[in-house]
């Protein structure tokens, strides 16, 4: 799966599993998803269920609990990186 | 649907099975009363099936939700049932005991919940239904493992329902009186009088008592009923 596939079919499913009201293009590769941080995209604990829903959905990976999570979905590269790991 | 060999769990799913859901039967040892009961539902015109499964083992349980996802991609309804008595005072209770009622009633239903929540959560439907008990209200003497355990599903029920209401899973208990069923056979005379005292219906509950409550619950019509116990008791005062 090649980086250029991957990311924006990373952001474009995060837009759509939660229904963000934003261009899928417009995520910075590294901006934080998660709490307040600037730039990021403040998601919470309730989104990062759905993310988990639709990796599994998207990319038949499983995110086995949170301590895994919160690592694989730090950022889209990261979220990237996890799911090629895992793929491979 | 655990613990379904006898008593209310097997009520419980042939009560399910006739309102047209595949019932999974699971056993940890009784595995003729299992295979009866599903024979019974399959009698009835249902469809149904044993299969062993030990709550306490979670390799059991992630064998049974490998097998069901890929057969019949998860379940929509979830009724933890499966609970031992290990009654005794408990100044004098061995470690074993406190342990498998716990392990039992209260690990098997987080182990068997967290197996089958997920799909719940992604088909955006589901039903859990934790069998609790009159145990959990009543406070009697000789049984704090099992009252520690049915009150602690109470709580769970609680939570779980916060956090899965988004997804259209509802989450409900129901907490049973004293049902005639081989799990209070150990009851002496006086201890049954000095019970029906107590409870204005006058009688000892009857498993079919219990599943029609639970039935509704894993219904559309419930759709909006989360987070609650029910205690389905005769009206128990105490």
């Amino acid at each position: 799966m090649s980086s250029e596939d991957l990311k924006p079919r990373v952001k474009e499913l995060i837009v759509r599993q939660l229904k963000l009201d934003v261009d899928p293009a417009s995520i910075k590769d590294d901006a934080p998803l998660f709490g307040d941080a600037d730039g990021g995209l403040g998601l919470d604990s309730i989104d990062a269920l759905e993310l988990v829903l639709g990796v599994e959905k998207e990319f038949g990976i499983k995110v086995q609990d949170e301590e895994v999570g919160v690592k694989a979905f730090a950022s889209v590269d990261a979220l990237c990186d996890f799911i090629r790991a895992k793929a491979a | 649907m655990t613990g379904a060999s006898r008593g209310i769990g097997r009520a419980i799913g042939e009560r399910l099975a006739a309102d047209g859901y595949h019932v999974v039967l699971t056993y940890r040892a009784d595995a003729a009363g299992a295979e009866e009961a599903a024979g019974a539902i399959r009698a009835a015109g249902g469809t149904g099936e044993a299969v062993k499964c030990d709550v306490t083992s979670a390799a059991d349980i992630a064998a049974l939700a490998d097998r069901l996802d890929k057969e019949r991609e998860g379940i929509d309804v979830l009724v933890n049932n499966a609970a031992v008595l290990k009654n005794g005072l408990f100044a004098l209770m061995p470690d074993a005991n406190w342990s498998l009622v716990m392990e039992t009633a209260l690990g098997g239903t987080y182990r068997m919940t967290k197996a089958f929540v997920r799909g719940m959560l992604r088909r955006r439907w589901g039903r859990i239904v934790n069998v609790s008990s009159l145990a959990a209200f009543s406070g009697a003497a000789g049984q704090t493992n099992y009252a520690a355990a049915k009150g602690a599903l109470v709580a769970f029920t609680k939570s779980l329902a916060a956090e899965v209401g988004p997804f259209g899973v509802t989450v409900n208990a129901v907490a049973p009186g004293f049902v005639e069923t081989e799990m209070i056979s150990f009851l002496g005379k006086e201890a049954r009088e000095d019970f029906l005292k107590r409870v204005p219906v006058q009688r000892f509950g009857r498993p079919e008592d219990i599943a029609p409550f639970v039935s509704f619950l894993c219904t559309e019509g419930a759709a909006y009923l989360t987070g609650q116990t029910v205690r389905v008791d005769g009206g128990f005062v105490g």
